[in-house]
Formats: structure tokens, sequence, C-alpha cells
């Protein structure tokens, strides 16, 4: 990192507020190419400025207004199409992770959530999920894992309603993600992760499990056996993601990346292991991905991007920073926003 | 099909074969949140797709300009969609699809949709596909080794194509250029319990033990393999505790004395003994080498003092030896 202009050895919540207004003003040609998912890159921006107590310099009365629903939320309007001839809306399938993510941008701003029609979204839901239990995220066809579990049991938890999945089904397909070493995969047999593209694979067990109310207070205290899911080895083998630098890693001998302090931060939090992390070391890695135009990159010394820089706000609120606001985990959004205004 | 880039940069509105076509822009509201800076000619590529789609026009012009669509964002899935759609209905030549997909993929190997297409391509032409699939993924993996979604793509591959006879072979190439590659070695417990050639874990477990303790042996601090080697015995933990090799690989780790090696050799041994495991003299006695002047080891047993000890060698997890310590039975 140079020392010309570097970013300052403190977190700076100020230069963070700036660098998620732009974002949320205009975002940069780059994220062209994520456009379908303009609702995810929406979500960063809000739940963003939530985290770091400054919701009220988002758009105010305008996100309602990306959130139109057809059984289900689409992630851009470049998906979204007129009514045919016979005045149907057929040309738009929605996804469930742009619907997770309209919920959770609802939830922030304090939205109504009886002006939802959760009918639809549910039912349309219950049709995603596959015979194994994974959720496909559109009806149009694509890959079926556990992101999609995730997305699926947030929006329950968000609508307050489990008649969108077979919560068992679910749980089968999530204890059949759970790896030789602990960890989960994406899909069953697949590496053990902490995060893939846009979910963390074990992130995404664990809570979803923890929505679905399957994981005690106090299972570190439970004997391992008493478990589904091998408790044991899955602490183990959250806790020795934090490398020699202080981060975590996704996987075992990668590099340590942002993102993953909150995405294994998060699993160990759920299991009430958070304390047993070195969070000095934690937050030095973290100041070393701060950028000193605001923001989070992935690595040391990048230019920050919105998905980093939203994982580095929530790791940073799950140390408790100052000026902050507890998140939380499970839903990906503060608490507050989680508990309804 | 040949990308033809110069074709790409006439605007679509201006070329003959599209006069036809009414392109239909997109509404974004008065007030869009999160606005992208479009460039003009994504957003005129949308526009004349938003058409086609709409109409359903299932031609060879939609198929070129959802490749178009797709060079300018590849992750438009609905966009996908409707090229599969195309292609069903044209009954295009899948394998000349594989090459599309090669082709666009080089850029873009994180792709969740690219490989999702590629996935229903090979699905879609059997077996023909396996050794092009196992070769597209060979290529991929050796630009990065560790890419999930190649991994991913090829475990299907096996599972729903076959081609398991080298596989072994394959995760034993990419741990000799690199033990520590984590998929790899995952690669390699998925050839083991799953290869309908090799006969399953336990049939396995003896080779593969020995294969595991040589590599752990060379690298002790290669946590990959102490997890693979854990993996060997799942559903099965009393072969873990009981095998002698296990523990003493864990003993030879520890009388080499090297501190920051031994971090891993350390907690399996203190997962043998909360499982039952009994020490002989030889482990008590290799693991007060390793104790330093400041431990307070009064009272302490075996397990007791292995939890100290990691507290200090391991001390980004020392709030977890501490805790492990106050739960080892008294």
């Amino acid at each position: 990192m140079d020392s010309e202009g570097s970013s300052p050895p403190f977190f700076d919540r100020e230069k963070h507020v700036v660098f998620l207004q732009m974002m949320n003003r205009l975002l940069p040609l780059d994220y062209q190419a994520q456009e379908i998912n303009r609702l995810t890159l929406a979500y960063f921006a809000i739940s963003g400025l939530h985290i770091l107590g400054a919701l009220d310099q988002a758009h105010p009365r305008n996100d309602t207004e990306l959130n139109r629903q057809f059984f289900g939320f689409h992630g851009s309007r470049s998906s979204q199409f007129p009514r045919d001839d016979n005045g149907a809306l057929i040309h738009n399938g929605s996804h469930l992770a742009s619907t997770y993510c309209a919920l959770a941008i609802l939830k922030i701003i304090g939205y109504n959530f009886s002006c939802i029609n959760s009918k639809s979204i549910l039912t349309s839901m219950r049709n995603l999920q596959q015979s194994d239990g994974s959720f496909m995220p559109t009806h149009v066809g694509a890959e079926a894992d556990l992101r999609f579990v995730f997305c699926a049991a947030a929006i329950c938890s968000m609508l307050e309603n489990w008649s969108g999945m077979d919560k068992e089904k679910a749980k089968e397909y999530i204890l059949n993600c759970q790896s030789y070493d602990g960890g989960f995969g994406l899909i069953p047999g697949s590496e053990s992760h902490a995060v893939s593209g846009t979910g963390g694979a074990t992130y995404c067990a664990v809570a979803s499990l923890q929505l679905m109310g399957f994981i005690e207070d106090d299972i570190l205290s439970k004997s391992s056996s008493s478990s589904f899911i091998n408790v044991q080895l899955l602490l183990d083998w959250s806790l020795q993601r934090q490398a020699a630098d202080g981060g975590f890693q996704g996987r075992a001998n990668k590099a340590s990346d942002t993102c993953y302090a909150f995405w294994v931060g998060g699993v160990l939090r759920i299991l009430g292991a958070y304390k047993f992390i070195d969070e000095k070391a934690l937050r030095r890695f973290l100041l070393t991905c701060q950028s000193r135009y605001g923001g989070f990159s992935k690595f040391p010394g990048q230019l920050p991007d919105i998905y980093h820089s939203y994982y580095g706000f929530s790791a940073f609120s799950m140390l408790e920073e100052p000026g902050l606001i507890p998140i939380c985990v499970e839903l990906g959004i503060a608490d507050i926003a989680a508990i309804g205004h | 099909m040949e990308r033809n880039e110069e074709d790409e940069k006439i605007p679509i509105s201006q070329r003959p074969e599209w006069s036809d076509v009414t392109p239909i822009p997109q509404d974004d509201g008065p007030n869009p949140v999160v606005p992208i800076a479009y460039k003009d000619d994504f957003t005129e590529t949308m526009d004349y797709f938003r058409a086609v789609y709409f109409a359903d026009e299932r031609s060879p012009r939609s198929l070129h300009l959802t490749a178009e669509a797709i060079h300018k964002n590849a992750g438009n899935y609905t966009v996908w969609h409707f090229r599969r759609l195309i292609l069903e209905a044209l009954n295009a030549d899948l394998h000349e699809e594989l090459d599309f997909i090669e082709q666009v993929g080089s850029g873009n190997p994180k792709n969740y949709q690219i490989w999702h297409h590629r996935r229903w391509v090979a699905e879609k032409l059997g077996t023909d596909a396996t050794s092009k699939e196992l070769k597209f993924t060979e290529k991929i993996l050796s630009l990065d080794a560790k890419n999930y979604h190649a991994w991913s793509h090829r475990q299907w591959v096996l599972q729903a194509l076959g081609g398991w006879e080298d596989e072994l072979d394959y995760c034993k190439q990419l741990l000799e250029e690199d033990v520590f590659n984590n998929s790899a070695w995952n690669q390699r417990y998925f050839v083991v319990t799953r290869s309908p050639f090799l006969g399953g874990l336990e049939a396995m477990r003896e080779s593969e033990v020995k294969y595991t303790v040589e590599a752990i042996t060379a690298n002790p601090e290669n946590e990959s393999p102490w997890r693979y080697l854990r993996g060997l015995y799942k559903d099965d933990t009393q072969s873990w505790v009981n095998d002698p090799q296990v523990s003493s690989l864990c003993l030879k780790v520890l009388i080499a004395k090297e501190n920051r090696k031994s971090v891993f050799a350390l907690s399996t041994l203190l997962d043998l003994l909360c499982h039952g495991f009994e020490p002989s003299q030889e482990f008590i006695d290799a693991v007060d080498a390793l104790k330093t002047p400041d431990l307070d080891l009064s009272d302490s047993n075996l397990a007791t003092t292995i939890c100290l000890i990691l507290g200090r060698i391991d001390p980004l997890r020392e709030n977890y030896w501490t805790w492990r310590k106050s739960k080892l039975p008294t």
C-alpha cells in the first residue's frame, strides 16, 4: 500500500457514505455487465447506507418505484416487458435473488408489508423448489443451489410465512451439502467454500438453518453427536479460515478477501463463536482493503467495488465499529429493519 | 459461429436486415435507483433484443442478436434463456455452440450463466460431449486450478456423462503441481467416494491414507491433507481414532519440533484424545518438548497441555483453544 494518499488507519465512515451516495446516484460503466442484478446493487447501496447510519441520504421516495412486483421481483427493468395483446405479462420472469433484495430494501425503508402480495410470491416460490430440496431462482431454467435456498428462507422469514417452502426438504439438501472438511459446498459433492459469486455457500447453509429455526441457541455447548450437521467440524473449519494476515479466506490455502469477513464471520456469529476470532487482526486486515476513495476492495491496495464495500461495512458492524448500526446476520440487513419499525 | 466484430460496430438501426423491427426501449421511470451509465450500443442492442423476445421471433437473426447481447453482458439470464429457445427451434449445431461458449467464457471464467448454458448444451449432446467437456474444464483449470465453476461442471460431467477412468491420475497430477490446492484434494475425495471404478471409500482408505500421510509429512502446515485424512474416516470416527497411522503421523510431526508446522498435528491429537484415544508415553514426551516456560501447566493432563500450547503457537485462535480447554472432561 503506498504511503502517499493512502487510506487512514481507522474506519473512514464519512468517505464510505460519500462512496455509496455516488454509487446510488450513478454506477460507472463497469457495472454494465451486472445490470440484470440492479436490484442487488440497489440493496448494497441502500442497506450499506443504513448500516453506516446514513439511510436518510439514500433516495427517499423513489425506492419503491423500482420494486414493482409480478409474483416476485425482477433484477432490472431491462427484463421487464409491456403487456402482450391479451394484457398478460407473460414475458416477465422474477428471480429469487431479486425478490430477496427487493424485500430487504422494503424492510429497510419501513414499507408496510401488508401491502405486499405475499400469497403470489410464496406460491410462485413453492414451485421453484426442486425434489431434492434445493431451489431454482427462476422458472425459465437456471442452476439450483444453496444460494437460492437462502433467498427462499430469507423471503419466507421476511414475509413471516413459511408456506413458500418445504423446510424439511430444504434442511435435507443443506445437510447433503456439508463437505468432509466441515464447511458447505454450493451443491452436494462440491468443495466447501465460504463464498462463490453472489453468496457464501457455508453462510447460505447456516443462515438458512438459523432462519428456519434448526439451530439451537446454545448449539456449541451441545455434544457433537446430537446435531444433524457436524458442528464441531464446521466450527473448526470456519475458525481456520482466519489467515495469518488477519483476514478471512473463502477456502483453505487461498488468499484473504474482504467479503469473507462477513460470510465466515457471519457463520461464526450465528453459531455463537464470533468471540473466538482475533478481532484486532481482522480489523487490521480490513483496513488495508479500505480505499482512500471510500469503499472496500477485495484485496489490499486495489480499487473498491460496491460488493466488497457492502460486506466490508457489514463486517465492521459485526466488529461493533462506533457509528455503525448492528446487523441481523442471517437476513443481511440491519437488526432494526429485521425487527420492523 | 465466428464473431464478426466489425459487423457488431454498425448500429443495428442502420442494418438493413433489421429495418422491419421496432426496438422496445427500457423504461426506468422518472427517478431510477442506481442508474448505470450504459453505453449507447448496449442500450440499442437490448432495445432490439426486447423486441424479438416480445415477438418470440426464433430466427437466425435473433440468434445473432443474442450473441451480440451476450458479448456486451454475459450475465443476462433472459437473453441466455431465449438463446436456448432459438437453438432448439432452429435445431442448431450444438458442437458449434460449445465453441461459442468457449469464446465467450474465456473472458468470463466465473460467470454462472455461461456455465449453466454450457451444461445445458452438454446435457443435450450427451456422451458425445464427454471428452470435450473434460478437456474444456482442464483448460480452464490450467489457467486457474481453483475455479469453482470449472470444478462443479467437471463433477457434473463425470456424474452425468462418465469419464472417471483418468480422474484420479488427474488429481495426482494437479497435486504434484501444487500440493496446497484444496480444490484438487476435494476432487480427489469426490473421485475416491463416487467413481464406479474404484470400489468406494472403505476400499480405497488404505491406499489413500498412505498417500495422504506422505503429503502431510512433506508439508505438515498444509491444512488440506489433514482435512482429507479426517474425511477418509467419515462416519467411522472410531476407525480414525484407532488407526495407528493417524496417531503416529501426529507423533512424527511433533517430534520434528517445528512449532509453526505443528498446529494441525496438535489439534488432531487433541481431537483424538477427545474421542477416547489413549496416548502412550511417547506422545506425552513429544508434547512436553513443545512446552514454553511461561505456560502454567499445574493440574494439566495431556489434552489441557495441548490446548495451552495451541493458545501460544496459534494465537489467532487463542480464545478458541481456551474454550476447548474449558470443554474438556475433568
